[in-house]
């Protein structure tokens, strides 16, 4: 059971991170688009997906959205063995985009506008300039803040116990409630999250290190 | 190359450029100089449409800027812009700076820009400095990874918007002598500067502007040394600490 808990915690952490990241980026890049709906759309994204906790999206994909989906989708939904790791997985990363596309958003922000220009005067054009010079930047700039809730969305994969997802700390809760074994579950619990955070935070650490950037110095030349 | 006619540009309500007209050949070095917040940038700004203008046409190399149907793409991989600030892509080693735009916009291969970013490096001395990060060059050294940068592009024209005033002076030669060649070898320039040494080498005209205004054109030393508008002599003087000498003919009586 306590292996299962480290598969699906791991499952967990792995699919939200990438898709946490992919959606926080396309929000981001709506956020500060010159099209207006699309801003307007973005922000309306973060205000509602920021202020609602993260426990309510998991809740809210687990028992709610089937029941919109059209019927048959819905029932099939229900019935499917893994469906908890899917609302899991769903409700994290809409919570946590709505962080990374703030957090990207901020790193944009901090790009001097002369980045742009040179971009634009060598004839780059709108997605040849985010994916070459602005989004490389964004998130190098960001990388500490960004790091930094993405541990946080490492710890919010214990929420999914709520919905009896298998993941670590529902199957800790469990070996105790099964053979009052707690000590020893929450024990290795314990140590595989300070485990796998550290891991975590090395690889932003490494990741730091190869940008070999001094994240200062993009911002040196503010005209 | 270059025409304005009757360009406007305002900010916020206010003209930044009156009734520009100005013609440049194929071929000639123009320097403009004048007061800060003359315009000066801007107006090299509308000929890449950095800045779009209000009313007036520019055309450039036969394209008709406020046609919508202009390429933008094609016109300003026609056109290289060095800024005050270098601009350099911060998470890119200078040889990568240099190759982005030549692969993605002109459809180069990885090797073929490489040859070319290696000779342009050559060519502004900083072969060896090819696999370095902006932030451990000196700021004449990114100036001059910044103009191959855009040179690698095979510009007709090149802007240059004061490109030696966020140096130290001990740098500034360096850039000062890729400019020179640059303008040797035939190059269409448009440099605002206020190193007049620069000018006096190889401009072909300069251009005095001040409030949105040109007031004044002229070769070099009719500019700096004689100028006939009352506020380009007083400038000349207050910024070039250059009293009105009076080489020339002309007795100039106030001094
Ligand atoms: N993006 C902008 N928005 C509003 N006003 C602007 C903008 N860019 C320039 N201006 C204004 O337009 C005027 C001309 O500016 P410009 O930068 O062209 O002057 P300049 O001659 O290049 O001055 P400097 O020598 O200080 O660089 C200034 O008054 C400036 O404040
Ligand atoms: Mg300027």
């Amino acid at each position: 059971m306590m292996i299962t808990g480290v598969k699906v915690t791991l499952i967990l952490l792995a699919a939200t991170t990438v898709t946490s990241l992919v959606l926080g980026t396309v929000i981001a890049i709506m956020r500060i688009s010159r099209i207006k709906i699309l801003r307007v759309l973005g922000t309306l994204y973060v205000e509602i997906f920021r202020n609602i906790p993260g426990l309510f999206w998991i809740l809210f994909f687990y028992f709610v959205f089937p029941d919109l989906l059209p019927w048959g989708l819905g029932v099939k939904l229900n019935s499917y063995l893994y469906y908890p790791i899917v609302a899991g997985i769903l409700g994290l990363t809409v919570d946590n985009a709505s962080y990374v596309s703030d957090i990207l958003r901020s790193g944009r922000l901090a790009i001097p506008h002369g980045q742009r220009e040179a971009a634009i005067s060598t004839g780059l054009s709108r997605v040849q300039q985010y994916l070459h010079v602005l989004l490389p930047q964004m998130f190098r700039i960001t990388l500490p803040p960004l790091g930094t809730r993405m541990v946080h969305n490492f710890k919010n994969t214990s929420l999914c116990m709520a919905i009896a997802a298998p993941e670590l700390t529902w199957a800790t809760q469990n070996i105790e409630s099964l053979t009052f074994r707690g000590i020893e579950a929450t024990t290795i619990a314990t140590l595989f999250y300070i485990f796998l955070a550290g891991i975590m935070v090395s690889m932003i650490i490494l990741l730091e290190k190869w940008w070999k950037i001094d994240v200062s110095s993009i911002s040196h030349s503010k005209a | 190359m270059i025409k304005f006619i009757g360009a406007n540009k305002s900010f916020n309500n206010r003209l930044v450029l009156k009734n520009i007209n100005l013609e440049i050949a194929k071929g000639e070095v123009i320097v403009i100089c004048g007061p800060s917040g003359a315009g000066k940038s801007t107006l090299l700004r509308t000929i890449n449409k950095l800045e779009p203008i209000d009313d007036g046409e520019i055309i450039v190399d036969g394209m008709y800027l406020s046609d919508p149907k202009t390429d933008l793409t094609a016109l300003r991989a026609e056109i290289g812009m060095v800024f005050q600030h270098f601009n350099l892509y911060p998470h890119k080693t200078a040889i990568k700076n240099i190759t982005l735009a030549p692969r993605k916009v002109r459809g180069l291969s990885r090797k073929e820009a490489t040859e070319r970013a290696e000779k342009l490096l050559e060519k502004v001395g900083l072969l060896h400095r090819r696999d370095a990060y902006p932030v451990q060059l000196s700021g004449g050294e990114q100036q001059r990874v910044a103009i191959a940068r855009s040179l690698a592009m095979e510009p007709k024209i090149m802007l240059f918007d004061e490109p030696t005033s966020a140096l130290d002076p001990e740098l500034i030669n360096e850039v000062l002598d890729v400019m020179v060649s640059l303008a040797k070898e035939g190059m269409t320039m448009v440099v605002v500067t206020h190193e007049i040494g620069f000018a006096q080498k190889v401009a072909d005209r300069v251009v005095f502007m001040d409030n949105g205004e040109i007031l004044e054109i002229g070769a070099p030393p009719d500019i700096f040394v004689n100028p006939r508008h009352p506020r380009t002599k007083e400038f000349m003087s207050s910024v070039f600490h250059i009293p009105v000498f009076n080489v020339n003919q002309e007795e100039d009586q106030d001094f």
